[in-house]
């Protein structure tokens, strides 16, 4: 039997260490790219474009026939990437490279890169993670402030810390369960009424949605803010700042365009704002709240209907009322639950949650997005 | 009523372009801008405002000016198809009742359309309007 070289073992190895990206995209990724098209492409890098959402390798490669087009290939965003340790420079113009990935669906000359692999070495560059930490083995308590009022944010003395790695990414009403990746794509169209009790037409654009891959999502491709269950479904947390003295709650997000939603605990109602406010209704609503015990409750109305409220796209109208309740049973876990009010889109209310995971000694990470960069 | 109408059709026209306010919810809400052809009652432009309340979709044709209140309005989402009536009258005085049926085109997109006919007893045409 024949010895295999260590070069030969070296690039197997390589080449088995190469792993899929996992589902942490800016955007669905089968909008713009069709898994059924796997594709590979060697060529020469002339571009590496780190920006937001997404970082872009451009590289010219050589068609069979040898003529040289210039390819775009998009990987994830360079937030993904740096924790995978990969820099601006990692790549650089005049390095060759292997891709493995997926073609565009409109057939243009870009790929989803799946991985990257430096032909000269077979050194793998791409590597990315999207595991939650570790739990640790005791459940450390819920930290308090000095009255024994949960605390939602980063504990005493300057901790840093976000909520992050949400157990659910796309809202389904509880006791169901449908197939769906991360960003809230059926596996099988025909669960669609089996996700909420929608509304036939509400039900109806779900399905058309749904069918386009969700590629019409204004947050990816206008940047409208996450509002709603969806502010605790993005992959760079949620952060809650306690203004204990003015009594309000500040909910930034890793993501978007760096706004934020406000939960108001000093008593007031929804008297008065919604009133004087109809034309101008908002994308994070108006939140009322208050502590039931462990548990803050937060009432919230006067949505627009410019933005999809969570992964997936299950519409919504303006009548859309949210109960929010927020718990933390333990230092490292975030419990969300929500019940979903809407009589222009759903036939009954309906409820929903997930928990969220403290990430530790960490600022929130800022993904800004960039209009025209889908 | 005509004048004031076509009038601000005309501005509309020469105002900077400005994309039309995003709408992700029910896709017959808002206001829309657009033609009945050949209508020599209420002349061929037309303006629509509709509403959808959970249970039923209301509206206006030509706010301000003729203020036509829509009746029986239905979507079927089956084909995104859409009945709209309206009453009305007609130049000397006599009712009449518009019926409008159409399909929403470009359902994904805050400029939608409607286009399909519109009809009375007496007149029929091409009928097409876009979300503002």
């Amino acid at each position: 039997m024949r010895v295999p070289s260590w070069r030969a073992l070296a690039a197997a190895l390589a080449s088995t260490l190469v792993l899929a990206t996992p589902a942490v995209a800016h955007h669905e990724v089968l909008a713009k790219f069709d898994d059924t098209k796997p594709l590979t492409l060697t060529g020469v890098v002339t571009l590496v474009d780190w920006r937001n959402p997404h970082v872009h390798v451009f590289m010219n490669v050589r068609d069979p026939r040898g003529e040289t087009a210039n390819w775009a290939v998009e990987l994830e965003s360079p937030i993904e990437l740096r924790r995978s340790g990969w820099s601006a420079d990692t790549v650089k113009p005049g390095d060759r490279l292997a891709i493995e990935g997926l073609a565009a669906r409109d057939g243009s000359r870009q790929a989803w890169g799946r991985t990257v692999t430096l032909a000269a070495t077979g050194r793998r560059v791409l590597f990315t993670r999207n595991t939650a930490p570790a739990a640790p083995l005791h459940p450390r308590p819920t930290p308090r402030w000095p009255d024994g009022q949960p605390r939602l944010g980063p504990s005493a003395g300057g901790a840093q810390g976000y909520w992050a790695y949400p157990s659910a990414t796309a809202l389904v009403e509880n006791s169901v369960s449908v197939a769906m990746d991360a960003y809230g794509l059926l596996r099988h169209i025909a669960d669609a009424p089996r996700v909420a009790p929608l509304q036939p037409w509400a039900q109806a654009l779900y399905i058309e949605r749904q069918r386009r891959f969700l590629k019409d999502d204004p947050m990816f491709l206008h940047c409208k803010p996450p509002g709603g269950p969806r502010q605790f479904q993005q992959p760079y947390g949620v952060q809650f700042v306690e203004d204990r003295e003015r009594r309000r709650i500040f909910v930034l997000i890793g993501s978007g365009n760096n706004n934020y939603r406000l939960i108001y605990t000093d008593g007031r109602g929804h008297a008065g704002q919604i009133g004087g406010d109809d034309d101008n209704p908002l994308y994070y609503g108006r939140s009322v709240a208050r502590w039931e015990g462990e548990t803050l409750v937060a009432d919230t109305r006067g949505f627009n209907e410019d933005f999809w409220f969570t992964n997936g796209g299950l519409p919504h109208t303006e009548q859309l009322r949210l109960i929010e309740r927020f718990s933390r049973p333990d230092f490292d876990t975030l419990k969300y639950e929500v019940t979903i009010e809407d009589p222009g889109a759903y036939t009954r209310p309906w409820s929903s949650g997930w928990t969220l995971r403290w990430v530790a000694d960490e600022d929130m990470p800022r993904h800004v997005c960039q209009d025209n960069r889908p | 009523m005509r004048v004031l109408l076509l009038a601000a059709l005309a501005l509309t026209s020469v105002l900077p372009g400005r994309p039309a306010l995003a709408q992700e919810g029910h896709p017959l809400k808002g206001s829309w801008l657009g033609t009945w052809s050949g209508n020599k009652t209420h002349g061929n432009d037309v303006v629509i405002v509709m509403n959808w309340d959970g249970t039923s979709i209301t509206g206006v044709i030509n706010p301000g000016t003729d203020n036509l209140a829509i009746k029986n309005a239905s979507l079927n989402p089956d084909g995104w198809l859409v009945h709209l009536e309206a009453d009305a009258k007609d130049k000397s005085g006599n009712p009449i009742t518009y019926v409008i049926d159409g399909k929403i085109e470009n359902l994904p997109l805050a400029n939608r359309s409607i286009v399909g006919t519109w009809k009375t007893a007496r007149e029929s045409g091409p009928f097409t309007i876009s979300r503002q």
